[in-house]
């Protein structure tokens, strides 16, 4: 368990304390979720659980970190309450600075609109300016590479154009920091090289990141920082080469213990 | 660079403001992203423009046809001789028209953007406020319809009264807009009141004196069921316009302004509600 880092004062991301709590009754579509959540507090009930728990970081300007663990650990239930998408059931999230998250791609496309209007009521919807929007728009439909089917409806768009777009939209701004969830292999080859090039230039440029992956080598190679996050709680934190070996040595503790377990799990709604 | 508007060091907290500070919060929010509102609006405009063959001139056909349809049904099939009946209910199914577009929009407008509501942070009063105001254009172009129809087929119904419409419709736009907040924040939750929506705004379209009045069908009608009906805003309103409309006279101030108090109040506590709820909408959907 790790306390408050006491870093210096140029930080821009202040964890403290931080918990986020879902309440299983208000969601329906939980058998994921609530799977998890019996899996990892059998015992107590069924009506909530904590995603996070007593989570507490501080990001230095200049730091990469990267957050890592098994799946429904709490790592992209992290990134939105970084981005102030989820509000903390307990503690506090300080950001310094604009806060750009690439969290999944495709995102809330209207399918009627044609794609530039949709990078328009995108651009609208992260609160960018309109004129600097206006501006940067041919530059994001020449790295979409859509060709003419920009002034088409987003319904007659292949799955990997709406991917290039969500993808060109998203990484339109400069922000201070980057979130990113895992956005990493997206459409054919040739873009995932580009847009491998992209999100570098973007870490590089960004005063500070938080990259949620798997791709262990994506955490060896860019971050200078990791955590490791299992059930909601931060159970490591420091460099990337050691967190990465200590989460995979409770990966493979964890898929040994895991089947017996898994057969007891009671059906979900 | 694409700057942001937000503030730049931003304090996130499960603190909870005080009831006025999330009214103030809420209004704030509508007045500093207009331009997304704006926008929403525009496209909900081009959707019903762009995918049909007559494109804009729907909105003033639609009313019109609608208006036919319910002529044809009351004064052939129920035989009712109202006199003008197409102007008599023109004064209310355009209105009507706007309250159940903007009711049905505004329920699914938050529930709809679920995806981009866990992408991205923004204020989701935007998203029912946009759907009322979309509807609203509607409503300004079934006035046009309803304006074509005076003038080509009943002149001698035009008066002054009809420069009125904008207030008795100022009322309206207020209680639609308190009813579209609780909608659209409850249908997050409960996602069987669109099912439901549908049915209720149909009894409520049939409780109100849109294709009737009590002055035309029923005069003989209880004073008490007469007091009754009063009790739905719409009762009110509707027989605001049709007395603009129809019958060339000043509307119930009185009465119109009562329910303007409570559509206000009905609105802060919608906002309240609203906003109360959002910090559980990223969760949910």
């Amino acid at each position: 368990m790790t306390g408050i880092a006491d870093g210096p004062d140029d930080w821009v991301i202040d964890v403290q304390d931080l918990g986020v709590q879902y309440d299983l009754r208000l969601t329906r579509k939980t058998t994921l979720r609530g799977s998890f959540a019996r899996l990892l507090h059998h015992g107590q009930g069924d009506r909530t659980f904590w995603a996070l728990r007593d989570v507490a970081f501080r990001l230095v300007r200049g730091e990469s970190l990267a957050v890592i663990g098994p799946n429904g650990a709490g790592k992209s239930t992290l990134l939105l309450a970084l981005a102030g998408i989820i509000r903390p059931s307990q503690g506090r999230v300080t950001v310094r600075g604009d806060v750009s998250a690439l969290l999944t791609l495709g995102p809330g496309f209207d399918d009627e609109l044609s794609g530039r209007d949709n990078i328009l009521l995108a651009g609208a919807f992260m609160g960018l300016d309109h004129g600097e929007m206006k501006d940067r728009i041919d530059e994001i439909i020449a790295f979409a590479d859509i060709g003419q089917f920009i002034d088409a409806p987003i319904k007659t768009y292949s799955a990997g154009m709406k991917t290039r777009l969500g993808f060109s939209i998203a990484t339109a701004v400069d922000p201070d920091i980057l979130l990113l969830d895992e956005v990493l292999a997206s459409g054919d080859e040739a873009f995932r090289v580009k847009s491998k090039a992209r999100i570098l230039e973007i870490v590089r440029a960004a005063k500070a990141v938080v990259l949620v992956t798997h791709d262990m080598n994506w955490v060896r190679e860019f971050c200078n920082r990791a955590i490791l996050l299992e059930g909601g709680h931060v159970v490591a934190e420091g460099e990337p080469i050691e967190i990465v070996g200590i989460h995979q040595a409770h990966s493979e503790r964890v898929s040994v213990q895991k089947q017996p377990e898994a057969s007891r799990l009671p059906a979900v709604t | 660079m694409a700057t942001r508007l937000e503030a730049r060091t931003s304090v996130i907290t499960s603190r909870i403001s005080g009831p006025l500070q999330l009214v103030i919060e809420a209004v704030g929010e509508i007045r500093s992203r207009h331009r997304l509102i704006r926008y929403l609006v525009g496209a909900d405009l081009r959707r019903t423009a762009t995918n049909t063959a007559l494109g804009k001139v729907w909105w003033v056909l639609d009313p019109l046809m609608y208006m036919a349809v319910f002529t044809v049904l009351v004064t052939v099939i129920f035989g009712r001789a109202t006199p003008d009946y197409p102007i008599f209910i023109f004064a209310g199914i355009v209105p009507w028209k706007w309250f159940a577009t903007a009711v049905e929009d505004a329920l699914g407008s938050v529930a709809g953007r679920n995806k981009l509501i866990k992408q991205v942070q923004f204020p989701k009063v935007v998203l029912p406020s946009a759907a009322v105001l979309a509807a609203t254009y509607n409503f300004a172009f079934g006035l046009l319809a309803m304006a074509l129809l005076l003038i080509v087929a009943y002149p001698h119904r035009v008066s002054v009264y009809l420069a009125l419409i904008p207030v008795v419709a100022t009322v309206q736009l207020v209680l639609t807009f308190a009813v579209c907040l609780v909608g659209a924040a409850l249908n997050v939750f409960f996602r069987d009141l669109r099912l439901v929506s549908g049915h209720a705004l149909r009894l409520w379209f049939y409780l109100s004196p849109v294709l009737w009045s009590f002055e035309e069908h029923f005069q003989n009608a209880p004073p008490t069921l007469v007091s009754a009906a009063s009790f739905n805003p719409f009762y009110t309103i509707m027989s605001g316009y049709r007395d603009l409309v129809y019958y060339g006279r000043p509307p119930d101030f009185v009465a119109l302004a009562v329910i303007l108090g409570a559509s206000l109040l009905a609105a802060v506590l919608g906002l309240l509600f609203f906003k109360w709820l959002e910090p559980a909408f990223a969760k949910v959907l």
